[in-house]
């Protein structure tokens, strides 16, 4: 599996992660890093506390990453909740659908890293 | 011939992310124009910043980081004095924290993701160049050793400040450090250098609790321009302590003059004023602060409207050369030898002015040279009337100043006028000045032989008055000696003044120089001369400076005495 297989099993989008990064090299490196990137599991974590601050954080870090990678729909999930629990901003979510939300993005997450694994392996 | 754009020192760009891809992402952009350090959090961002603040061109933060967030970085950075000027990008996906940023000292952002690079590189240059820009404004408009402003940059300043805050009532003061040069030559320049950052560092201390600027405006004179209350004396102090506290073996004295704000005068007039009091205390450590007052003022006007008005002095022949003799004492009766042309100015609206009121006055700006050639030609014209009138030469002494002696074509001029009015070049003495033979000895001594060897006798003046050794006296070409006034003044009562009399004439009997004593007054002051041998003398016992006319009847008397 090359990187542009990988990219249309994840459903990411491989041409804005290019422009990014600018380089397959870059791209691979950071893809092949994200299984082991703590914000998806630290946005999972905090969602069950129903730590604002921490859903916030890790929303906010999860949607740089996954934005820089293309990978759309986790960077538009994680916008969501960031949005939703900027610090200021009066919520609109009830907990129960900010819970449905990570648990969405937790499945999402680890559809992506199965795939991600099997490229890592190939 | 380089531009300005090709002489740019490395430019260092520092990165701030906790995500190793958003660093990655900016690496890929800058590291093709820029070297690219790197830090993970706000602490260490400021470790890295504090190592290479000298070559950092810029940081790019991002905001929202574990430890220390970007907002604390900015924080710091803006108390912090070194760092403070230092341009940061904040990285930022989040629209509300622009304004924050921006407000604690960003000068600009970038928005997450970085996917237009050219966008970014744009940004990155603009905020550089401006940067770099601001840096070279800056080390333009201040001193780098007192951090003061530079002198153009200070006016400009002081007249936006006139301009356009005229509620502000703002003095102009000139401090200075007496000899100065004197306090590096004997201290090094280290020390010297000190004394003037320090001086610099009180100025700066005494405007932060006024409104006011300063500038170094050269080597040893500061300027400030301010709003001051209190009592100028105090000021002073406040500055003489500090410099006295430098070094306890080292004395270091300041001046001080002072233009107060009166009515609305531009400023370079009321630094031009306060300077003028400046100076006017050189050298004074008994009174080392003038505040420049109305008498000034009016001293002031006077001068500029004698600058202006020479010209016609000449032209309408305001100015008058009077004559006085010098009489051979060792005749018996005395023997009228020769006169001293004297200057005087007949203003038609001022009325009779002392030439200690303009001569000073045009020797300091060279016009002196003007005044001096109008007493040759009128002295060197009544010599030979005075021979054509009575057939008898009495020879006249005119000054010769020091700006004269620079003048290459005055040999020349001097000549043509002794040939143009059928004189001999011992009919016209001339008198220098003894404090002009400690300046430019080679070529004073080259002009004085010059004149000597055309037939011409050197007289110098003021003997006494301040610049004598007894080493030039040997070593100068002089024929006669003129002994200063202060010498014979107090030869009456004062045996010491009568023993240094005797002395100098001693000497210059030794050197075969005659002597003329000038200023004597009184019969016992001419026979206390005669006695130690003096040849010759000047000074209101025989008599004041006369007008033609009136020296006429003196050379009839002493053709009747004569013939007689």
């Amino acid at each position: 599996m090359n990187l542009q297989e990988l990219y249309a099993a994840i459903d990411g989008d491989y041409t804005h992660a290019a422009k990014v990064l600018r380089m397959d090299k870059l791209i691979d490196k950071h893809i092949r890093k994200l299984p082991g990137n703590n914000v998806v599991s630290g946005l999972v974590e905090a969602g069950r506390a129903m730590d604002a601050t921490a859903i916030f954080e890790n929303a906010h870090a999860m949607k740089g990453v996954c934005s820089n990678l293309g990978l759309t729909k986790l960077a538009e999930a994680a916008t969501l909740l960031s949005d939703e629990f900027r610090p200021g901003t009066p919520r609109e979510l009830t907990d129960s659908e900010v819970a449905e939300k990570i648990d969405e993005i937790e499945a999402q997450f680890n559809k992506t890293i199965d795939v991600i694994e099997q490229y890592a392996s190939s | 011939m380089f531009k300005s754009n090709q002489i740019q020192r490395p430019q260092l760009v520092l990165v701030v992310d906790d995500q190793e891809i958003n660093r990655d992402a900016l690496g890929v952009i800058l590291e093709g124009k820029y070297e690219v350090i790197y830090a993970c959090d706000g602490k260490e961002a400021l470790e890295k910043i504090d190592e290479h603040i000298d070559e950092l061109a810029m940081v790019m933060l991002d905001l929202m980081m574990p430890e220390m967030n970007g907002y604390e970085v900015l924080e710091y950075m803006r108390e912090n004095d070194r760092m403070r000027h230092l341009p940061v990008i904040v990285l930022t996906a989040d629209k509300d924290a622009e304004l924050k940023a921006l407000q604690l000292g960003a000068a600009d952002f970038i928005t997450k993701p970085f996917d237009l690079h050219e966008v970014v590189l744009a940004r990155v240059g603009r905020i550089i160049e401006l940067s770099e820009g601001r840096k070279l404004i800056s080390a333009a408009e201040h001193d780098k050793l007192t951090m003061l402003y530079n002198r153009n940059f200070f006016f400009e300043y002081a007249n936006r400040l006139y301009n356009y805050h005229p509620e502000l009532h703002l003095d102009a003061i000139v401090m200075n450090i007496e000899q100065f040069h004197s306090v590096n030559a004997l201290n090094g320049r280290d020390f010297g250098d000190d004394v003037l950052r320090i001086i610099g560092n009180e100025i700066r201390a005494f405007l932060a609790e006024t409104q006011g600027i300063a500038s170094r405006f050269d080597a040893d004179r500061f300027d400030i321009y301010c709003v001051y209350n209190g009592d100028y004396r105090d000021l002073f102090d406040r500055f003489q302590q500090k410099v006295n506290s430098i070094s306890p073996n080292v004395s270091i004295h300041l001046r001080m003059g002072v233009k107060p704000w009166r009515e609305k005068v531009e400023p370079v007039l009321m630094f031009d004023r306060a300077r003028a009091a400046c100076n006017m205390v050189r050298g004074n450590y008994q009174k080392p602060l003038m505040i420049y007052d109305e008498d000034m003022r009016m001293g002031e006007l006077l001068n500029q409207r004698l600058l202006n008005d020479l010209k016609s002095a000449v032209k309408d022949r305001q100015l008058k050369v009077f004559y006085q003799p010098k009489y051979n004492i060792q005749c018996d009766p005395p023997k009228l030898s020769s006169a001293e042309a004297l200057i005087r100015w007949d203003h038609p609206e001022l009325g009779m002015i002392s030439p200690g009121a303009f001569i000073p006055l045009f020797e300091g700006n060279g016009l002196i040279s003007v005044v001096d050639n109008f007493v040759w030609h009128e002295a060197a014209k009544q010599v030979a009337e005075w021979r054509d009138k009575y057939n008898y030469t009495v020879p006249v002494s005119v000054n010769i100043s020091r700006n004269d002696v620079f003048d290459t074509t005055l040999i020349d001029r001097l000549k043509e006028l002794v040939e143009e009015n059928g004189l001999d070049f011992s009919h016209i003495k001339l008198e220098i000045t003894e404090s002009a033979y400690t300046e430019n000895t080679k070529q004073l001594v080259d002009v004085i032989e010059g004149l000597r060897n055309l037939g011409f006798e050197i007289e110098m003046d003021d003997f006494g008055s301040g610049y004598s050794s007894l080493n030039m006296l040997s070593s100068m070409p002089i024929d006669v000696l003129k002994m200063d006034m202060k010498f014979i003044r107090n030869i009456e009562t004062n045996e010491t003044d009568r023993r240094l009399v005797q002395m100098v004439l001693d000497i210059a009997k030794y050197l075969k120089v005659p002597v003329v004593a000038e200023g004597v007054e009184t019969e016992n002051q001419l026979e206390i001369l005669r006695q130690a041998d003096c040849d010759l003398v000047q000074g209101y016992y025989f008599s004041r400076p006369l007008p033609p006319e009136g020296f006429e009847e003196l050379i009839k008397r002493e053709i009747t005495i004569e013939r007689n």
